[in-house]
């Protein structure tokens, strides 16, 4: 009875204790979690937590449509935004939201203060064919933006737009709180290299040479290059043509097919890439979005285009490593933009979950945040853009309308903290920091591996050996095996030494005793004998006894 | 007597004279059966420690709390016992004289090198960082080298063969072992279909009982 009721009472406890728990932890609406050594996702602490949320009524776009108003453009202007499809962060922390659904562009502050809407585009050299409203077609200025899929804005404050429907790169600065004067326009390239027809172009960088990099959706040969003029310098940075079964096969039949039927056969193509970003050493960054490709779904081009992405890790795959098929539908990680923070990790968004992943700049996995939940706060239906300023990630939202900021909790203070002095190769500095990771998430990767090299680099070999089999990492333990051998051998050099020494003697001593004939060859055999005899012994009555008891 | 020996003097003497000690062994007629399915047993010993221990460099699945000993025993109960099994019939058709008992002692005599090195080297791989696995793999490969040539001496004497017929029957031995691989899965297969068969048959009935 007594055992019972202490079994209830410990029950109870354990019972409130972990209400109590999950009472305070619910900063988030979903699990964090984090990959292990072996890539399996397990629950991790929160690295991130939003902290704002910013949709068009915070933003103020009622003063679109407020003839009192300085941003007052017109009765009819609508005042949410529409299915938005990208946005930028300038040097001074002002934010570009392209309002792809009304055409327009809008500006604010850090804080999400209205700064200018631009709708109309002044100076641009080419003119459209529009059918008025009498059926006949009229050539007009091409002065407004046709869905405007992205934005970039250099350091001088010059804006370029990708102006998709309109097929043209416009670049312009601002001239009024409405309107923006065009200084350039790059329209689809009059050469023989570039041979798609159309110029449907999707997301616009600018290097600080003012070369002007476009995706185009349609095009696989990689960015088209633009000079600042606007003269057409090539392509950059294709991708290469994943390696898979059908691609072997097909190379295979291409070698014994004949003409009419290789025309059948279809050609390897790369996949296109579906975002970029540059950072501020000039290094663009671009990722793939089609699900399940490993071959160059993140990469960081140098300026001649080739990909330079330093891989630690040994996996291949960013985003989520499994693909979840559920009612029929596989939901798998689709990389749809990436950004580039100060401190130079690597913020990849996955349109499908609603994720954002954080990698270092050597690709270690950070910190995972948001979710697919659009109802909730921090959760997304159709995240289209990311973009980080100072230590925080902002996710566009086009369906929800609305921009979500991510702060960094305390956890991912430290991580951020650690892994910059990790990078740098200072891990004695980085040590205590990632003891406070470790208190709050045990089996946090990088900091199992940071400890490793710390203890090692402080000559704590033992406790290297230990951080690094919890890492899983062998090339870590064995440096600190290595050494950790090294000090015991030379610390006890002289035991070891006497040891092997005595044993020497001894065999000598054997050997000279058996050579004269001083132990009978009867006395080696009976000692073994009686050994042996002995063992048996121990063994049938072992077996007997245990006869016995299966007979009981 | 020179060749009066224990049972277990015999395996040392058969691993350590390799050309002579099969036929010393047909010729006394020793061998004993208990010592070769110990031996087995130590062959499944051995991979299991293999497999679960050694230096952390040299093998982190071992550090792993994914273990799987069903394929463990067939590496090393089944494959022994296709051997054995193959061996037989086909050097039965190919006029050898061993019988199977005889095939199932000196194949089993046979293995012990290899099953001495797979021990030593996973020890000593405690002791090894990665620059030195060339101990690692000596010691490893020494063993599995010795035990082919024990083996082929040991089938050469155990059916009074020519070198180059027990070679050849070797090979085809693996092949029968192969097909009789093949042949297990697929029965396996299907008496696990029949088994689904009575059983659906079976929780039908009962249900049909009940209601």
């Amino acid at each position: 009875m007594k055992i019972k009721k202490l079994l209830c009472v410990l029950v109870a406890v354990v019972a409130a204790a972990t209400l109590m728990c999950t009472a305070v932890s619910a900063v988030d609406p979903y699990t964090t979690y984090n990959y292990d050594a072996w890539w399996n996702a397990v629950p991790s602490q929160a690295g991130y937590e939003v902290i704002d949320t910013a949709d068009s009524t915070r933003i103020g776009l009622s003063q679109l449509a407020d003839p009192e108003s300085e941003f007052f453009i017109s009765e009819n202007e609508p005042t949410t935004m529409s299915d938005m499809k990208d946005f930028f962060f300038a040097d001074n922390g002002d934010i570009y939201i392209c309002d792809t659904g009304n055409n327009r562009i809008i500006k604010t502050d850090i804080n999400f203060n209205l700064l200018a809407c631009y709708k109309y585009f002044p100076g641009s050299t080419s003119k459209h064919t529009v059918t008025d409203e009498e059926g006949n077609t009229v050539e007009v200025d091409a002065d407004e933006l046709k869905a405007p899929y992205g934005i970039f804005v250099d350091h001088d404050g010059e804006m370029y737009i990708a102006d998709r429907d309109n097929q043209r790169i416009v670049r312009c600065v601002e001239e009024t709180k409405t309107s923006a004067r065009i200084l350039t326009e790059y329209y689809r390239p009059e050469s023989a290299l570039y041979d798609t027809q159309s110029f449907y172009c999707t997301k616009v960088v600018v290097d600080s040479a003012k070369n002007v990099y476009v995706i185009c959706p349609a095009v696989n040969k990689g960015a088209i290059m633009f000079s600042e003029a606007g003269s057409f310098l090539g392509f950059y940075g294709a991708n290469r043509v994943e390696v898979t079964a059908t691609v072997i096969r097909n190379r295979i039949w291409r070698k014994i097919a004949s003409d009419s039927q290789l025309a059948s056969i279809e050609r390897a193509t790369p996949v296109e890439y579906a975002n970029f970003d540059i950072d501020d050493e000039g290094f663009i960054y671009t990722v793939t979005e089609v699900a399940n490709t490993t071959t160059d779904a993140v990469k960081k081009l140098n300026p001649a285009g080739y990909n330079i992405l330093e891989r630690t890790a040994d996996n291949d795959s960013f985003g989520d490593q499994v693909s979840i098929t559920y009612n029929g539908t596989t939901y798998a990680t689709r990389l749809t933009d990436i950004s580039i923070s100060d401190d130079h990790f690597i913020n990849i968004l996955d349109y499908t979950s609603g994720r954002v992943f954080q990698y270092d700049e050597r690709c270690n996995q950070l910190l995972i945040c948001g979710f697919d939940q659009e109802e909730q706060r921090g959760g997304f239906n159709n995240p289209n853009a990311i973009e980080t300023y100072d230590d925080k990630i902002y996710v566009l939202d086009g369906r929800n309308c609305d921009i979500t900021v991510f702060g960094l909790t305390e956890f991912g203070r430290y991580v951020h903290e650690a892994i910059a002095l990790h990078n740098e190769g200072l891990y004695e500095e980085a040590y205590d920091i990632w003891q406070e990771v470790l208190k709050r998430d045990g089996g946090y990767y990088m900091a199992l591996i940071g400890t490793a090299k710390a203890l090692y680099n402080q000559d704590d070999y033992k406790g290297a050996i230990k951080y690094s089999k919890l890492s899983f990492d062998a090339d870590e333990y064995d440096r600190a095996f290595e050494a950790n051998r090294q000090e015991t051998l030379r610390n006890n050099f002289t035991l070891y030494v006497i040891i092997i020494l005595i044993i020497i003697v001894i065999l000598v001593i054997i050997k000279i005793l058996k050579k004269k004939g001083k132990i009978p060859q009867k006395l080696i055999a009976t000692g073994v004998g009686k050994i042996a005899e002995g063992g048996k012994k121990i063994i049938s009555n072992i077996v007997a006894s245990t006869k016995k008891g299966g007979k009981k | 007597m020179l060749y009066d020996m224990k049972p277990w003097q015999w395996v040392k003497h058969v691993v350590f004279h390799p050309t002579e000690g099969f036929e010393d062994m047909r010729w006394k007629k020793a061998g004993s059966l208990k010592i070769a399915f110990f031996i087995v047993f130590l062959l499944f010993a051995s991979q299991v420690f293999s497999s679960r221990y050694g230096g952390f460099a040299y093998n982190t699945r071992a550090y792993s709390d994914i273990f799987n000993i069903v394929p463990i025993l067939v590496q090393s109960v089944a494959y022994y016992a296709t051997w054995v099994v193959a061996n037989w019939s086909l050097c039965t058709l190919f006029d050898g004289e061993g019988n199977m008992r005889r095939v199932a002692i000196y194949s089993a005599y046979a293995l012990v090198p290899y099953i001495v090195g797979n021990f030593l080297s996973t020890a000593i791989s405690y002791g090894l960082t990665l620059d030195e696995s060339i101990w690692y793999n000596a010691i490893y490969l020494v063993g599995l080298w010795w035990s082919v040539i024990l083996m082929v001496f040991g089938m050469k004497a155990c059916h009074q063969y020519n070198f180059t017929v027990t070679i050849v029957t070797m090979i085809c031995t693996v092949l029968g072992m192969l097909i009789i691989l093949v042949l297990l899965a697929l029965i396996m297969s299907l008496f696990q279909q029949v088994y689904v068969f009575f059983a659906t048959i079976y929780t039908e009935i009962l249900y049909r009982v009940r209601s």
